[in-house]
């Protein structure tokens, strides 16, 4: 276990030093994320300019909910994304070999090589954002509320990654996984959404008891806003414990797949 | 007349290959047809409580948000700034420096097929999905006396302009090594001052006022909003296409200054 803190902690200094590198690309990708920021807010501020409620939320409740999507977003960009991204290329590459003979689980390996310092600084303006609808809400949360959101932030966390990386490992199958990055927003793009707004039988049983991205933004902020309850709890951790095995198993059954390229 | 047949076979060459990405298309249209259905959810939430926004019911917002996904597909520059970039990384125009090609009108030809070729597609999926939503479609009357015939003068103009910028933003490979980001953060602002994220008439009047003078409202917003009664009479679309052909020839002499001094930088390497 200390084994693995620290090659992580040796992965993070790596990559902050590759980030002191190369500054002005920690820069524009940090300005690229402010502005897709930036356009979902707007898109609130539009849609509330002509209507107080979306679906039961008032605006400062689904500006809650907007930062906490993001917030899972910008954590997976900045811990896992490139890791996972990476998969297919290495897989098409054979480089793949070169995760397989490090003294560690491929899976640990794989996923933790690199961080995306952007995808840090871009979680702590997601975090304001989430601070700042909190606190028009007159929302003052307890020791206890801030560390359950918190946990329940981490547990959101492992289904998005464990989402990625079943996207991800699909390209031990099908060499050319081109959509991944296109069926992984879509997927995320639900997660913006209240779960009362998902009226129909068809789009629940799609949107919210199918994929689970709904259910993983909407708890932690039910969480915040006091409308928490323990099954929704237990939903969440189900959803993780289940997509993270699932995830996991066809990761390695994946690799037992893996037969390298070329010489 | 041998110029015309030059680029009318590049353009050829362009259908076939914009053909044998079919899968790619049918991914990427699935993927819409999701957006849509997540607009659809979040739209039909907010118009729950009230009837109209900014004089729009929800069926001709839901309508706009159709349209603005099929000119997507058949205005729409899609990688067009990739490709280019990666062009000019590998070398490939290299031989547009030697051969009497012209390189925009080269990639123009091309965008022109791969566009008719999507254009055409798209309603595959569109009519396949209709049964669901047809029910919200809505347009306003007597389309043919101005409507059609201006929309899809707007819409010609709108293709121009958004494969310029695009060639324009491929055009950095010859400054930097990775073009993502700047393509990435042009996307955001694209998307939403081009009115793919919600229709800009729903702005603040004098935030839509001055967006009006800015080149993106004119990629996808314009045509859009021509086509679903968003734009309100005649006078006021002809003014529209005024700006909009302004902004093509901006962009193309853009294009052409940034392409003559990329080339100045440019060094050809290897064979």
């Amino acid at each position: 276990m200390t084994n693995y803190l620290r090659l992580w902690l040796a992965s993070l200094r790596y990559s902050m030093v590759r980030t002191m590198m190369f500054r002005f690309d920690f820069l524009l990708w940090t300005l690229v994320e402010i502005a897709w920021i930036s356009v979902n807010l707007l898109l609130i501020q539009v849609i509330y300019s002509y209507t107080d409620s979306i679906a039961g939320w008032n605006k400062y409740e689904m500006l809650l909910l907007v930062g906490t999507s993001m917030l899972l977003q910008r954590l997976l960009m900045g811990f896992f994304w490139t890791n996972l991204f990476e998969i297919g290329r290495n897989v098409r590459s054979g480089q793949f070999d070169f995760y397989l003979t490090q003294p560690g689980q491929p899976l640990f390996m794989v996923s933790t090589r690199k961080l995306d310092p952007d995808g840090l600084a871009n979680a702590i303006v997601a975090a304001g954002v989430v601070c700042y609808a909190a606190h028009k809400l007159g929302i003052v949360p307890t020791f206890g509320g801030i560390a359950l959101y918190i946990a329940l932030i981490a547990v959101g966390l492992v289904v998005h990654y464990s989402l990625l990386l079943l996207l991800a490992s699909l390209t031990f199958w099908i060499v050319k996984t081109e959509g991944i990055e296109g069926s992984y927003f879509s997927v995320a793009e639900s997660s913006r959404l209240p779960r009362s707004a998902f009226k129909s039988l068809a789009t629940n049983v799609v949107f919210v008891y199918a994929l689970p991205a709904v259910v993983v933004s909407n708890v932690p902020a039910d969480a915040l806003l006091g409308r928490l309850s323990w099954p929704h709890i237990a939903w969440m951790a189900g959803l993780a414990l289940g997509w993270f095995a699932l995830a996991a198993a066809v990761f390695h059954r994946g690799i037992r797949r893996y037969t390298s390229a070329s010489s | 007349m041998s110029l015309l047949r030059k680029y009318a076979h590049i353009f050829a060459v362009g259908l076939q290959g914009a053909l044998v990405y079919r899968w790619n298309f049918f991914i990427r249209g699935a993927f819409s047809l999701v957006h849509l259905c997540l607009i659809f959810i979040l739209w039909g939430a907010a118009y729950s409580g009230v009837d109209r926004m900014g004089g729009f019911d929800v069926r001709q917002t839901l309508t706009y948000f159709i349209v603005v996904l099929a000119l997507q597909f058949i205005v729409g520059a899609f990688n067009e700034d990739f490709q280019i970039g990666e062009e000019i990384r590998n070398g490939l125009i290299n031989q547009f420096l030697l051969k009497p090609v012209n390189y925009f009108g080269y990639r123009l030809s091309l965008f022109a097929s791969a566009r008719l070729v999507s254009g055409l597609l798209v309603f595959v999926p569109l009519l396949l999905a209709a049964p669901w939503f047809a029910d919200q479609l809505t347009f306003p009357d007597d389309p043919w006396r101005w409507r059609i015939p201006v929309g899809i003068v707007a819409m010609i103009l709108s293709a121009a302009l958004q494969f310029t910028i695009a060639f324009c933003f491929g055009l950095l490979a010859f400054w930097f090594l990775e073009i993502q980001g700047f393509v990435i953060l042009s996307y955001a602002i694209e998307t939403c001052l081009g009115g793919s994220i919600f229709p800009l008439d729903l702005l603040p009047r004098g935030v839509f006022a001055v967006a009006q003078y800015l080149p993106f409202p004119y990629q996808m917003y314009f045509p859009a909003a021509i086509l679903t009664g968003r734009i309100p009479s005649l006078e006021v679309a002809l003014r529209g296409l005024a700006i909009q052909a302004l902004w093509v020839v901006a962009a193309m002499v853009f294009a052409h200054l940034l392409w003559a001094r990329g080339l100045r930088k440019h060094t050809a390497v290897g064979g």
